[in-house]
């Protein structure tokens, strides 16, 4: 009886309707599982802001939500990179903090008191769900299987490399760029299958909004016009494929300038000139089209080869020229590093020093897509069975975005979307095969009714397998090929993802969660108990941080624009107090913020990012600082009695590790996380004073001191008040002279 | 028809009830009658016997005066003025003046008459119930705290050394009328008191020592002016930090609904001790807290929450503080919530910090008579942490969110044989206002009730608020929403059925 109700069901008028209601439901349940699958931050600590990043994006929310949206686009920000400041509006992607503020101003409208940082830390999770919706579209178009889609929805909503980006708390650019990356390629491929200037537009609108939320729209700045400038190579040109790119092209172009950080960039930059190429090439393919129809074969091959060559060595010399002359930008920084993984070790150590830019090591892939990263490369050949427009896309997608991705751990995030396609591609191929109820008596009804006669095998074809046991045992395989990824995903989730790295947790002899807090603590006493314009100087890690929990002016942060300045943080964090010191002093810094994790055996500290300082430092002062001087005669990095003078000496080292060997036995003091035993005199700090340290000493401040009321160097000062007799031959007998210096 | 014709009527409801609401009882703070700088109050009162306690034992000084007041005028009179040194005068917490005989007849009304700028002296008036008849005899009993009276000396000191507070004050309690005979008694948290006045105002030591009470006088001051002020100075030990709350603002939301009492209250916490001299350091705090040893910065607070309390909260300007521990309540006991601010606070040190949590409405809220629409809601006025030091609070802000279209707003506090704490009703500011949240057309009826300079004495006081909330009010929302998202769905289907196309059809 259930299995008649169930054909009822699936079959005829209404089963396309109960089959409609059924996928709706699917993909409701895919949404609301990839939503959920991203709260265990939330659960397990709080709804709290993650990282780095997302606390600038969180502040800058505020910023707008409170001051309106004109302030927020001509916001200079007097408080991060002091004294230089910061035109924050023009600089930054506005398209996430407008999002959220929409959000939230819609929800006031409804008078419902949602949080402002509620809404930035389930903004992620809740577009993760429409990326899901997006992909089964996209998804939809490659392929006629039913289930595709629903398939690729499903991996989206779970696979660790989207996760990863998109947790709940992780409120950046990528929350709601990788969405608008989906949905704009589901457009394209809308457009060029249809050519209608509808989609192209809305194409171009979706660019432009993915323009506004992520740098990454370069990727479909590049992606659309290869796409077309392939087609058009393999003969496949259509008024298709030139009204939608045309529409895209122009429309997309515009609304792009509309941002300031972005500008005059598309007609400018290096980056952005295939689009433009593109664009005038397809121009003249379609003069080429429309004039053929009035010129006899031989000639207008003649005419187009002589015109080819003409308009491309034309456009090339004007490339150059133009490059040349500087109105065209080279290529930036980031972007030779996609060519070259070594170019930002020599070139920018401020790229390198990002751990999340570095080259993708192989396990990652798996750790990060799990058996997609296997079905990927049978998805694509898929793709190449059945040739169609949209899965050249596809085939062009997946080559650029895994050399990418090899290149960038970052970049795995824009390749999961084209391996979730082609890996769902693959699995519904095989589902249909094997999934299949043995061939209906339709088909072997209407063979049987075939008149023609011919050989009996060729006359009913039966394609497909009929075995059972094949059947069962390859269905079975694969489904546990698919609980295996559900929960492999669950557990990268959980284990890897979902920590806010602002607050750490550990387990209590009991078994009971310890939420180590430093962070919060430190950053919360800066912000009650230091004044409003206190100047912090930290590492630029934490400028985004203290910028958004201890709302104090900062002088590096983790944008990154300024890279001098940054270095001559590194130099005064990496020299001797005297040389440090007047560096304090020229840029107003009250307060010195160190993070240190040798009482806890926490790695992330500074001394072990202190070789970046160094060599950033180095890349402008190399006669000042020097990397070799902080390795051992033997080349090793230590913190130990073997250190080198000119570690111990650093104000790193000195503030790090002041007054730590008073928490242990004499001579006991212990580095955890360097296991190093370190020297029984603590260094001896005269420029600085410790101001505050909490409670698992994470987080170290020392307060800058004023100038010495009697004139004297710290270091003499320091001595006084210590006892130490002071030398009587230092002091200078004769006529007092002014000094000059 | 009679769904319908209920239908209207609630929409009615909902377009009229706005300008319906009737702004009862809301007494602002009527203007004070401000007096001429010269103002001398007439002599028409002499205070026969005057005992003045101190108490220190905590982070502000409490006094209570007893005074045997005899009216030496004519006339019946009613008006007995209390006098405070100008600095002193926005610094009295909570005062309150009862007849000492019958403290069960509540307080006398008290009313701030400000003497207009410069003056060395401000009054508050007592007015008595029934004017005292000539030649008769009453005692008062006058109590407050001093905000703000405790000094640390020295200002700033050792992350390891002991507190000294001092409190300086005249010998002579300042009155605007002659006194006969008065005496102070000082009583301090412990017997090392270090530093004090000694006088020559009577014979033999002066101040007396009993333990931990110091008592200056009793004086014989029938021939010394009125006004007359002989400085003294007491310093001694206080290993407590004391508490100041800058402000607190303290969020009662009422949910008919829900039957739920949602209170949030936000504070912005200072500790008023000795300052470091050094900066803090974190190696001698980890050993202070490892000995136990008593420190002027505030470890942890205790907060008692009333029974039945669930889902409490303790957060800051930047998340959870996950330094709270809840402990619920248990039989008859109170809850107890033990929170640590992020870090000690220190003398001079701030710290502002939320915490919330819900109540089951029905112990709190009742109607006035069945049958009626009226309802009274009985809450605690103040609450916050219980500690053995005391809290201080310069201003309190208290809002009771009624529910929307509650109307015919009252309140008032409840008194009882002993002082709870509070001001007279003069002294509290209220207004009416109306809030906006969850699906709300009109806003809430919110009353706001503020009052400076409160210690925790008043910790128990009740709050009785009386309004008329009618059945009708309470479906206003479920009706607004489903009329909202019927619209909602008939709009999308209107739209839904336009034919833009550019096709032929």
């Amino acid at each position: 009886m259930a299995e008649s109700s169930v054909d009822v069901l699936l079959k005829g008028g209404s089963g396309r309707s109960a089959r409609g209601l059924l996928r709706i439901i699917i993909l409701v349940t895919i949404a609301a599982a990839a939503v959920s699958s991203r709260l265990f931050s939330v659960i397990r600590f709080e709804s709290i802001i993650h990282e780095f990043d997302p606390w600038f994006n969180f502040r800058a929310t505020k910023y707008l939500v409170q001051n309106g949206f004109y302030e927020f686009w001509d916001w200079f920000d007097d408080r991060t990179w002091h004294p230089l400041g910061r035109v924050t509006g023009g600089t930054l992607y506005p398209g996430l903090m407008v999002t959220s503020g929409v959000i939230y101003h819609v929800l006031r409208f409804l008078t419902i008191p949602v949080d402002i940082r509620n809404i930035c830390v389930l903004l992620a999770p809740g577009f993760s769900g429409l990326t899901a919706l997006a992909m089964y579209l996209l998804t939809n178009e490659m392929s006629s299987s039913p289930s595709a889609g629903l398939l690729a929805a499903a991996f989206m909503g779970i696979t660790p490399g989207y996760i990863s980006r998109s947790v709940a708390g992780s409120y950046d650019n990528e929350a709601i760029a990788i969405f608008l990356l989906v949905f704009t390629f589901f457009l394209w491929i809308k457009a060029v299958k249809i050519g209608s200037i509808m989609w192209g537009a809305l194409t171009a609108l979706f660019y432009g909004y993915m323009v506004s939320a992520w740098g990454g729209y370069v990727f479909i700045t590049n992606l659309i016009p290869l796409h077309v400038f392939v087609l058009l190579c393999m003969g496949r040109y259509s008024s298709r494929l030139y009204i939608s790119y045309t529409t895209w092209y122009a429309l997309g172009t515009l609304a792009s300038m509309q941002i300031p950080f972005v500008g005059f960039l598309p007609i400018r930059n290096s980056d952005h000139m295939s689009a433009l190429g593109v664009f005038g090439l397809l121009q003249l393919v379609a003069f080429a089209e429309f004039v053929r129809g009035f010129i006899p074969g031989k000639q207008f091959q003649r005419l187009l080869t002589a015109s080819i060559i003409l308009t491309s060595g034309l456009a090339f010399v004007g490339l150059v020229v133009l490059t040349m002359s500087g109105v065209i930008a080279p290529w930036s920084g980031r972007f030779y590093s996609l060519w070259d993984t070594g170019y930002a070790k020599i070139h920018i150590p401020i790229i390198a020093s990002v751990s999340e830019h570095q080259p993708t090591a192989w396990p990652s892939f798996f750790f990060d897509l799990n058996f997609l990263i296997w079905l990927f490369p049978a998805g694509v050949y898929i793709c190449f069975r059945d040739l169609k427009d949209e899965h050249v896309f596809v085939i062009i997608y997946a080559v650029l975005s895994s050399y990418f991705a090899g290149v960038m751990v970052r970049l795995m995030l824009t390749l999961t979307p084209i391996v979730c396609v082609a890996a769902a591609l693959v699995l519904s191929y095989i589902l249909d095969i094997y999934l299949k109820a043995s061939p209906g008596p339709v088909t072997r009804g209407r063979s049987n009714e075939d008149p023609s006669d011919g050989l009996r095998s060729a006359r009913n074809p039966e394609v497909g397998i009929s075995s059972y046991f094949s059947k069962a045992v390859t269905t079975s395989a694969l489904i546990v090929y698919l609980l295996m990824f559900v929960a492999h995903c669950t557990w990268v989730t959980s284990n890897a993802y979902s920590s806010p790295s602002v607050v750490l947790a550990s387990r209590m002899p009991d078994g009971s969660q310890f939420i180590i807090d430093d962070y919060r603590e430190a950053y919360y006493w800066l912000r009650q108990n230091t004044p409003a314009n206190a100047k912090i100087m930290s590492w630029w890690d934490y400028g985004y941080q203290i910028g958004g929990m201890a709302d104090r002016p900062t002088l590096v942060d983790n944008n990154t624009w300024n890279n001098t300045h940054i270095a001559t943080v590194g130099k005064a964090m990496s020299s001797r107090e005297e040389v440090s010191y007047p560096i304090l002093r020229q840029h107003d810094v009250d307060y010195v913020l160190v993070v240190f994790g040798g009482l806890l055996g926490y790695s992330g500290d500074d001394i072990n990012k202190f070789l970046w300082m160094v060599r950033i430092a180095e890349g402008i002062w190399p006669d000042e600082v020097k990397e070799r001087d902080f390795f051992t005669p033997k080349g090793e990095y230590r913190v130990d009695d073997q250190a080198t003078p000119t570690m111990r000496n650093s104000l790193m080292y000195k503030t790090s590790y002041y007054n730590f060997n008073k928490l242990f036995p004499m001579g006991q003091a212990t580095d955890r996380v360097r296991g190093a035993r370190l020297p029984a005199e603590s260094p001896q700090l005269s420029t600085l004073e410790e101001a505050f340290t909490s409670e698992n000493w994470i987080i170290r401040i020392y307060k800058v001191k004023d100038l010495d009321n009697f004139g004297r160097d710290h270091n003499s000062a320091v001595a006084f008040d210590r006892g130490n007799k002071r030398k009587k031959a230092t002091k200078k007998k004769g006529a007092r002279v002014l000094r000059s210096e | 028809m009679r769904p319908f014709a209920t239908l209207v009527t609630a929409l009615c409801g909902l377009v009229l009830s706005s300008s319906s609401i009737v702004y009862a009882e809301s007494t602002f703070a009527s203007p004070k009658p401000l007096l001429p700088a010269d103002f001398k109050p007439p002599q028409v009162f002499k205070n026969v016997n005057l005992v003045r306690n101190t108490n220190l034992e905590k982070g502000f000084a409490r006094e209570t005066i007893n005074v045997v007041v005899e009216n030496v005028d004519k006339q019946p009179q009613s008006d007995y003025y209390l006098s405070f040194p100008s600095d002193l005068f926005g610094r009295v917490g909570g005062l309150e003046v009862r007849d000492k005989k019958e403290t069960e007849k509540g307080r006398f009304e008290v009313e701030a008459a400000e003497v207009d700028y410069p003056s060395d002296v401000q009054y508050f008036v007592v007015h008595l119930p029934e004017p005292l008849a000539s030649s008769s005899q009453i005692t008062l009993g006058i109590s407050y705290s001093l905000l703000n009276s405790l000094h640390p000396r020295p200002a700033a000191i050792e992350q390891s050394d002991r507190q000294f507070l001092t409190y300086s004050f005249s010998a002579y309690v300042p009155s605007a009328y002659q006194t006969m005979t008065q005496k102070t008694k000082l009583k301090f948290p412990s017997t090392n008191v270090p530093d004090y006045t000694t006088t020559d105002l009577k014979s033999g030591e002066d101040p007396e020592r009993q333990g931990s009470t110091y008592t200056y006088g009793p004086y014989d001051t029938a021939k010394i002016e009125p006004g007359t002020s002989h400085p003294v100075t007491v310093r001694y030990e206080f290993t407590k930090p004391i508490i100041t709350a800058t402000l607190l603002e303290r969020d009662l939301e009422v949910s008919h609904w829900g039957g739920n009492l949602a209170t949030e209250e936000r504070y912005w916490l200072r500790n008023n001790g000795s300052k470091l001299l050094n900066h803090f350091s974190r190696v001698d705090w980890t050993v202070a807290n490892y000995q136990q040893s008593p420190s002027s910065a505030i470890r942890e607070l205790k907060y008692p929450l009333k029974q039945g309390s669930v889902d409490p909260y303790f957060t800051d300007d930047i998340g959870n503080v996950s330094t709270s521990h809840y402990r619920p309540s248990k039989g008859n006991r109170e809850a107890n919530l033990e929170f640590k601010p992020r870090y000690p606070v220190f003398g001079g040190w701030n710290y502002s910090f939320r915490l919330g949590w819900n109540n089951d409405l029905a112990p709190f809220l009742r109607r006035a008579a069945s049958g009626t629409d009226s309802y009274a809601l009985k809450v605690p006025f103040l609450e916050g942490p219980k500690m053995a030091e005391g809290l201080q609070y310069e201003k309190v802000v208290l809002r009771v969110i009624l529910p929307e279209g509650a109307r015919n707003v009252r309140y008032e506090t409840v008194e009882g044989s002993s002082s709870n704490g509070l001001p007279s009703a003069g002294q509290i500011q209220s207004s009416l206002s109306s809030h906006k949240t969850f699906l709300d057309t009109l806003g809430r009826t919110v009353l706001t009730l503020a009052v400076e300079s409160l210690t925790d004495e008043a910790r128990d006081s009740q709050l009785v608020v009386t309004y008329d909330y009618s059945f009708w009010e309470g479906i206003r929302k479920p009706i607004t929403i489903t009329a909202g998202l019927f619209s909602v769905f008939a709009a999308a289907w209107a739209i839904g059925n336009i034919d833009v196309s550019i096709k032929k059809r």
